[in-house]
C-alpha cells in the first residue's frame, strides 16, 4: 500500500470519527436527541469506517473496500428513506437545519462522498497487499494510523453508551424528547 | 438494539486492531444484518413523494 493510499485510509477513518463527533456536538449543543433513523445513519458511518480500519491494520484489499461500500449503501438507503419521508410539501423534517440542510440530507451527501472516496482510493491502490505478511502490515500500523483507528473505536463506544442512555434496552421513540436513563438518575 | 450494534462494531474494530481479521469481519457481518433488520423495523411509513 502506497503512502498516499495509507494516508487516504487514515483520513477516511478520521473523517468519519469527526462526522460522528460533530453529530454529538449538535446533539448536545442544540439539545436534540437523535431519532431512530438518525442513530441508524450513525451506525452506517461506523460500518463504512470498518473497511478503512481493516486496510490500515492488514493492508489494502478489495474485500475491505467492499465492506466500506456495503456500509455506505446501507447509509444511502437509511438516509435516502428519511429524506424521502420529508420531501413532500408540508412534511416536517426532524431536527434543526445546519447550513441550509437537515442532517439526513447531509448524511446522504456524505455517504455518496464515501463512495466517491473509495472509488478514488481503489483507483490509486494498484496491487492488493496479499503478499505482505501480517508482521509487515502490523509494523506499519502505528502513529497517525493507529490514532485514527483508536479515535474511531472511542467514538463508536461513546455512541453505544449514548444510544443506551437514550433508548435503554427497548426501542427508541420515533421523535425522542429526552433520555431513558434520566428516569433512573436523580 | 442500536447500542448493541455500536458495541459489536467497537468490539469488531478492537478485534481487528489486535490482528484477528476473520473474527472482526464476522462481527461486522452480524452488525450489518442486525442494522438491516433494525432499519426494516423502523421503515414502516410510506414516503409521500411530491411527484
Amino acid at each position: 500500500m502506497g503512502p498516499f493510499v495509507r494516508l487516504g485510509n487514515a483520513l477516511g477513518a478520521a473523517a468519519i470519527a469527526t462526522i460522528l463527533l460533530v453529530a454529538f456536538g449538535l446533539q448536545f449543543g442544540l439539545n436534540e436527541p437523535p431519532c431512530p433513523l438518525c442513530n441508524l445513519q450513525r451506525v452506517a458511518f461506523v460500518l463504512c469506517s470498518f473497511g478503512f480500519v481493516l486496510n490500515l491494520r492488514f493492508g489494502v484489499q478489495p474485500l475491505h473496500y467492499g465492506l466500506t461500500l456495503l456500509g455506505a449503501l446501507f447509509g444511502v438507503v437509511a438516509s435516502g428513506y428519511q429524506v424521502m419521508l420529508h420531501m413532500a410539501p408540508g412534511a416536517a423534517a426532524y431536527g434543526s437545519p445546519i447550513l441550509g440542510m437537515h442532517l439526513d440530507s447531509w448524511s446522504l451527501v456524505l455517504f455518496f462522498a464515501v463512495i466517491a472516496a473509495v472509488a478514488l482510493l481503489l483507483m490509486m491502490s494498484g496491487r492488493p497487499d496479499h503478499d505482505r505478511s501480517d508482521h509487515q502490515t502490523a509494523m506499519r500500523f502505528r502513529g497517525i494510523l493507529r490514532f485514527a483507528v483508536y479515535l474511531l473505536i472511542a467514538v463508536t463506544l461513546a455512541n453505544a453508551v449514548n444510544s443506551f442512555a437514550q433508548c435503554g434496552p427497548m426501542e427508541c421513540a420515533a421523535k425522542p424528547t429526552g433520555y431513558w436513563i434520566t428516569k433512573y438518575i436523580r | 438494539m442500536t447500542a448493541l450494534i455500536f458495541l459489536i462494531m467497537a468490539i469488531a474494530m478492537m478485534t481487528a486492531s489486535a490482528g484477528y481479521r476473520g473474527t472482526a469481519i464476522g462481527l461486522f457481518g452480524v452488525s450489518f444484518v442486525a442494522a438491516i433488520l433494525w432499519f426494516d423495523r423502523y421503515a414502516i411509513e410510506m414516503p409521500r413523494l411530491p411527484f
